[in-house]
C-alpha cells in the first residue's frame, strides 16, 4: 500500500497524484468517496489525471438540457472522453474503462493498493 | 536506428503581437485596435480546441513558443521534420482582400524570422488568402523559395470549390516554386466561406466537425473534375485532417460516373482515381477508429495508401493522434511510407541522416 495523504489533506473535490514505480496513480475524493485511477487514458494513453473533474449533460430528449454528476466525471485532456469516477472508471461513450485501484482509510490517512 | 517520423500537420500559434510587428499601416493600427478580421463561427467544443495539457513548465502553451515546441514535442516524439499549419486560419477568409493578404504575409514573416531559425526540423506551409488569388500568387513569389517554406496552405472553408479556375493563379505560383498545396479544415462557415454544409448550418460543433468531410469531398471532386491537374501537372494537393476512410468510395463513384459522363469532362483522359493517385495526398489524423480493427486494414487496401497517405498528429488540437497511436495501423514498408517517406517526397525534405 502507498500512503496518499492524511484524510484532511484530501477533502471532497481534491486530487493527489502518487508514484507507484513507473506508474502514476491519481487519487480523487469524489464527495467523500475515494477513487484511485491509473494516470493513463485507455484510448491513447494520455495523462488523464491532468484532465478536469466536471459535471456533464445527462441523457435527455432532443432539445432538452440537464446538467448533473457535478464533480464525478473525469474528462481526458486530449480527446474529451468522459469517465465516471463513481462507477469503476467506466467511459460514458466507449467500452474501455480507466484502470482503478483499491483505496483504504487507515490510521487517519488514505492509502492506495498498487 | 530510430524510426523516421515526419509530421505533416502541426499547429503553432503565431503571437498576435508579433504579427502586428510585420503588418504595414493601416492594418497594424486596425490589428492593435483588436479587429483581427473574421472570427470563427463560434460552435462550442466542450474540450476547447487546444489540448489543455499542452502547456510548458512556465505555463505558456507549447504551441505558442518555438523552443517549447522543439523540446516538448519534437524531441520526445522523435519528429524528424514537422510541417507547420500556423494559426490563425480564419483571418484568411476575411472579406477585405488586401487586409487578408497582409495578415497572411505578416504570419509568414513571423514564422520565417522568429520560428524557422530555432530548429532545423521546422518547416512551414505558408499562408495565403484565397480571397484574391492574384495576391496569393504574389505572396508565393515573395517567400516561396525561402528555405524552410515547404508548402502553401489553403483553408477548406471557401466561397467556391478549389477546382474552380478562379484559383488557378495560386496553383500556377505553387508549381513554379515546387510547393505542394495543403488544404486544412476548420474555417467552414467563417468569413466569406459558404455555409459549412450544402444544406446550411449544423446545430452543434459535433455535427459541424463530423460534416467537415463533406467540404473535403466537394473540393476533391471539384479539383479532379475541373481539370486542375491537367492544367498543373506538377501540382500535388494535400488533404490535411480530412479523414481517410471516405476516399475509396468517393473515388469509386467518380470512376463509375466518368465511364458514362466523360463527354462532359473531356480533359479527363483517365480514371479520376488514377489522377488522384498521382496528385492527391492525405494525412492520417483523425484516423477513423472502427469497432472492428480489421475494417481499417481492409480500407487501407482500397487505395494506394503507400503512395497517398502521410502521418499527421494535429498537435496540439483536441482530436490529435500520437505517432505510436497512428503508426500501429501500418506494418512494414507501408509504415515507412506513411510515417516518413511519402512526406519526404511531397515536401522535398532531405534524406534521413546516415543515408
Amino acid at each position: 500500500m502507498i500512503r496518499v495523504a492524511a484524510i484532511d489533506e484530501l477533502p471532497p473535490g481534491a486530487r493527489r497524484l502518487v508514484q507507484a514505480g513507473q506508474r502514476t496513480i491519481g487519487v480523487y475524493n469524489v464527495g467523500g468517496t475515494y477513487v484511485a485511477v491509473l494516470n493513463a487514458c485507455p484510448h491513447e494513453l494520455a495523462p488523464i489525471c491532468l484532465g478536469r473533474v466536471d459535471g456533464t449533460t445527462l441523457p435527455s430528449k432532443p432539445g432538452e438540457w440537464r446538467w448533473g454528476r457535478e464533480g464525478e466525471i473525469l474528462v481526458c485532456p486530449w480527446h474529451g472522453w468522459e469517465f465516471d469516477l463513481l462507477n469503476g472508471g467506466r467511459c460514458l461513450t466507449d467500452p474501455r474503462a480507466l484502470r482503478t485501484y483499491p483505496v483504504e482509510i487507515r490510521d487517519g490517512a488514505v492509502w492506495v493498493a498498487e | 536506428m530510430r524510426e523516421s517520423i515526419i509530421d505533416t500537420d502541426i499547429h503553432p500559434a503565431a503571437n498576435p503581437k508579433h504579427i502586428a510587428e510585420f503588418l504595414p499601416q493601416p492594418w497594424r493600427a486596425r490589428w492593435e485596435m483588436g479587429n483581427m478580421g473574421s472570427p470563427p463561427l463560434g460552435y462550442w467544443n466542450p474540450n476547447g480546441v487546444r489540448r489543455v495539457d499542452a502547456i510548458g513548465p512556465d505555463g505558456a502553451p507549447i504551441a505558442s513558443d518555438p523552443v517549447h515546441l522543439s523540446k516538448l514535442f519534437f524531441d520526445p516524439y522523435g519528429i524528424e521534420y514537422g510541417i507547420f499549419l500556423t494559426e490563425p486560419h480564419q483571418v484568411l477568409l476575411t472579406p477585405e482582400p488586401d487586409f487578408a493578404a497582409a495578415v497572411a504575409s505578416a504570419i509568414n514573416d513571423v514564422m520565417i524570422q522568429r520560428w524557422l531559425p530555432v530548429d532545423a526540423r521546422f518547416r512551414i506551409a505558408m499562408h495565403v488568402s484565397p480571397v484574391d488569388p492574384a495576391l496569393a500568387a504574389r505572396e508565393i513569389h515573395r517567400v516561396g523559395d525561402t528555405p524552410g517554406v515547404a508548402a502553401v496552405m489553403l483553408p477548406s472553408g471557401a466561397r467556391m470549390a478549389y477546382g474552380d479556375r478562379y484559383y488557378d493563379p495560386i496553383y500556377q505560383a505553387a508549381c513554379e516554386h515546387h510547393l505542394p498545396v495543403c488544404m486544412h479544415p476548420g474555417t467552414e462557415g467563417a468569413g466569406i466561406s459558404g455555409a459549412p454544409t450544402s444544406a446550411g448550418y449544423p446545430g452543434s460543433y459535433f455535427e459541424w466537425h463530423t460534416g467537415l468531410v463533406s467540404s473535403f469531398i466537394t473540393h476533391l471532386v471539384s479539383l479532379l473534375a475541373q481539370g486542375t491537374f491537367q492544367k498543373f501537372p506538377g501540382l500535388t494537393f494535400v488533404l490535411v485532417e480530412g479523414g481517410v476512410s471516405w476516399i475509396p468510395p468517393v473515388l469509386w463513384r467518380m470512376d463509375k460516373n466518368w465511364k458514362g459522363l466523360r463527354k462532359s469532362v473531356p480533359w479527363l483522359d483517365r480514371l479520376p482515381s488514377e489522377i488522384a493517385r498521382e496528385h492527391i495526398r492525405m494525412t492520417t489524423q483523425p484516423i477513423e477508429e472502427p469497432d472492428r480493427p480489421g475494417a481499417l486494414q481492409d480500407m487501407l487496401g482500397m487505395f494506394d495508401a503507400a503512395k497517398m497517405l502521410m502521418f499527421s498528429s494535429d498537435f496540439p488540437h483536441w482530436d490529435g493522434d500520437t505517432p505510436d497511436f497512428a503508426g500501429r495501423h501500418f506494418k512494414g514498408e507501408l509504415r515507412r511510407r506513411v510515417m516518413s517517406e511519402t512526406a519526404r517526397e511531397v515536401y522535398r525534405l532531405p534524406p534521413p541522416a546516415g543515408d
